[in-house]
């Protein structure tokens, strides 16, 4: 039986306190719920606060370039699908740097599952504004206030037709597990924003700023419903609704591939012989 | 004002470059020198410029690309991992000749590394880093007030010779801090009529890199070389210390440059007749300075933050005539000067 002391990771080097501890703990509760042995799980990686998160877990990790984790876990996907692949990084790495990567990795629908840590700064550089970072928000490099507005993961995820679009945050470990467990066992591409307090460099989305906003989207709420779902991922101030927002059935890029119908690529044998009838219409 | 102000080697860089009449400034987040983009943020906001934080350092040094191409005094900075994704960029405004700056404030190597000084990207600085047959002036600031005043001189370098140019500092310069003494800030600078910025009554100016008739590239490459044959010829710098009657020469630049000054001191002491050679530009090299200069030299050390990068210039300079030795400290080490001194004291002694 797989234990949550099974995937315990290096010794971690966040500030006490920090949201990222809640969702590496849900995370890490998910994948012993869903009763999956480390070595058949990839956490990929980027670079920042929450790019950090590999080294706490034990499994298979890849810690690569700033803001390119999907197209790692794109790469290792494609050639082993036995794989549950986890891109982990924040909304710096994934919204700011890797924001190409993102709409295409959603267009594709690589079979995968996509945590961004939206603490919405830059903590890993010490403060400066992200792409979520609310117009006003003032750091040492914004003195006057941000002036664009923000990133709207959720909204741009469902007018791409992604196929699994959620929200939790980092203070309510049972939810955020649950919805770790919906997306992994998702077919398709699955977006986990986390609204996550960075108690060192954002003031205003503190715990409690948080706390007093968030609601769980009600049991009636229908996920299928495209145009519900960009209403509530428009509801952002004084009410933040979290839960799986929008839901799609549709094939993996796997799925459409002629060449990984057989299996992984990694278990294909290559066999030359194969070739000779081929090369026997040319001659 | 002409104060001396108590200020870090970043800020003290992007105040040179503010003086310059550097209004527009493009980066995005990286230790070891984000107080350049927190400076420019505030004193960008004093004299009317701009300041962006942009999504990534390749939208970073497009925005440059832009900037540079409407007749714009315009800068970029950042170390390691993030001037890595900027030399297409890089290439490109060499490829179209525009006037720019960017700063490299070093940290240790290969990959994401870590955030220690380093001198391990000068390969990349000198040899072109990006595609292309093109050069940068690279030059190598070794104190604070060399920072600043370092930066200005890229910027009217960069105009001179519509190319980039770029800084190579370390994690040491940008974090350490130091009195500094600062120029007026230009008035007026000059009118570029290559410029993009309205084509009524002339001719459309056109910025690009892109020549595919045959032989127009090879004419613009020839067109470029000829530039950087005018670089090599005027913009060679150096420093040198103790330098005329030494036996033992060390070559060194930026923070290793002052690192080893000390070590000259007290070798000097203990009756080593020994000198520095400080490049401060990396390109052009000073080769000539160097040949000129070994003439009565015994042998050569040179010391750097990596595995031996400007060694090969050195020894492309020295050629055999002098015997050249190396230490260096990789992936963020930083020597002590004792430990140069045990390195030179050693081999002084197995020599005899």
């Amino acid at each position: 039986m797989v234990t949550i002391d099974d995937y315990q990771g290096q010794v971690t080097a966040w500030c006490p306190g920090c949201g990222d501890f809640g969702i590496l703990q849900a995370l890490k509760k998910a994948l012993v719920d869903l009763k999956l042995e480390p070595h058949q799980v990839l956490i990929v990686s980027g670079i920042g606060q929450a790019s950090k998160l590999p080294h706490y877990m034990k499994c298979n990790t890849f810690n690569g370039l700033h803001g390119r984790i999907l197209p790692v876990a794109t790469g290792a996907k494609i050639a082993n699908q036995e794989l549950v692949v986890i891109g982990v990084g924040g909304d710096g790495d994934n919204y700011g740097e890797g924001g190409n990567h993102f709409l295409h990795t959603i267009r594709r629908n690589i079979d995968i599952t996509l945590l961004v840590h939206n603490n919405r700064v830059y903590g890993l550089t010490k403060g400066q504004a992200s792409p979520t970072s609310d117009p006003g928000f003032i750091s040492k490099v914004q003195p006057q206030g941000v002036i664009s507005s923000s990133f709207n993961a959720l909204s741009l995820a469902i007018s791409l037709h992604a196929s699994f679009v959620s929200r939790s945050w980092s203070g309510d470990i049972d939810h955020l597990s649950w919805l770790i467990k919906e997306a992994v066992q998702h077919k398709g591409f699955s977006l986990i924003d986390i609204l996550q307090p960075c108690i060192t460099f954002n003031k205003k989305n503190t715990y409690r700023w948080y706390k007093e906003r968030i609601y769980k989207l009600a049991e009636e709420y229908d996920p299928a419903n495209r145009l519900a779902a960009f209403k509530k991922a428009e509801e952002w101030g004084d009410k933040i609704p979290i839960g799986i927002f929008y839901r799609e059935k549709k094939p993996t890029f796997a799925d459409q591939l002629f060449g990984l119908k057989k299996g992984p690529l990694f278990r294909q044998r290559l066999d030359p012989s194969q070739v000779m009838p081929l090369l026997e219409t040319l001659s | 004002m002409n104060k001396r102000i108590l200020m870090s080697g970043n800020e003290a860089l992007a105040e040179g470059a503010i003086r310059a009449g550097c209004r527009y400034y493009f980066g995005y987040p990286i230790t070891p020198q984000s107080e350049i983009a927190a400076y420019m943020a505030r004193r960008m906001r004093e004299v009317e410029g701009i300041f962006l934080q942009a999504e990534s350092e390749l939208a970073a040094i497009n925005m440059v690309y832009g900037a540079a191409s409407a007749g714009a005094r315009t800068m970029t900075s950042s170390s390691g991992p993030g001037i890595s994704l900027k030399q297409e960029g890089i290439s490109y405004l060499a490829g179209a000749e525009l006037p720019a700056v960017v700063v490299n404030v070093m940290r240790g190597g290969p990959g994401l590394g870590n955030i220690a000084p380093s001198q391990s990207d000068y390969f990349q600085a000198t040899r072109g880093g990006g595609h292309g047959d093109y050069h940068l002036v690279v030059l190598a600031p070794s104190s604070v007030q060399e920072m600043a005043d370092l930066t200005y001189l890229a910027f009217d370098l960069a105009d001179k010779y519509r190319n980039p140019m770029m800084i190579l500092a370390d994690a040491i310069l940008g974090q350490m801090m130091e009195g500094v003494k600062f120029k007026n800030g230009v008035k007026d600078i000059p009118g570029k009529k290559w410029a993009i910025g309205g084509a009524r009554g002339r001719d459309a100016n056109i910025i690009r890199s892109l020549y595919l008739q045959e032989g127009v590239l090879e004419e613009h490459n020839r067109h470029l070389q000829e530039k950087y044959a005018r670089m090599r010829s005027q913009e060679v710098r150096y420093e040198s210390f103790a330098a005329k009657d030494a036996d033992l020469l060390i070559i060194a630049y930026g923070s290793m440059a002052r690192l080893s000054m000390e070590v000259v001191n007290k070798l000097r002491e203990k009756g080593v007749k020994a000198g520095l050679l400080r490049p401060i530009s990396l390109w052009p090299f000073p080769y000539t300075a160097i040949k000129r200069l070994i003439s009565g030299v015994k042998f050569i050390f040179v010391v750097e933050m990596s595995e031996g990068q400007m060694l090969e210039d050195v020894k492309l300079a020295v050629g055999s005539q002098v015997p050249v030795y190396f230490y260096g400290r990789l992936g963020g080490g930083v020597p002590t000067p004792l430990e140069i001194m045990e390195k030179i004291e050693s081999l002084l002694k197995n020599r005899i």
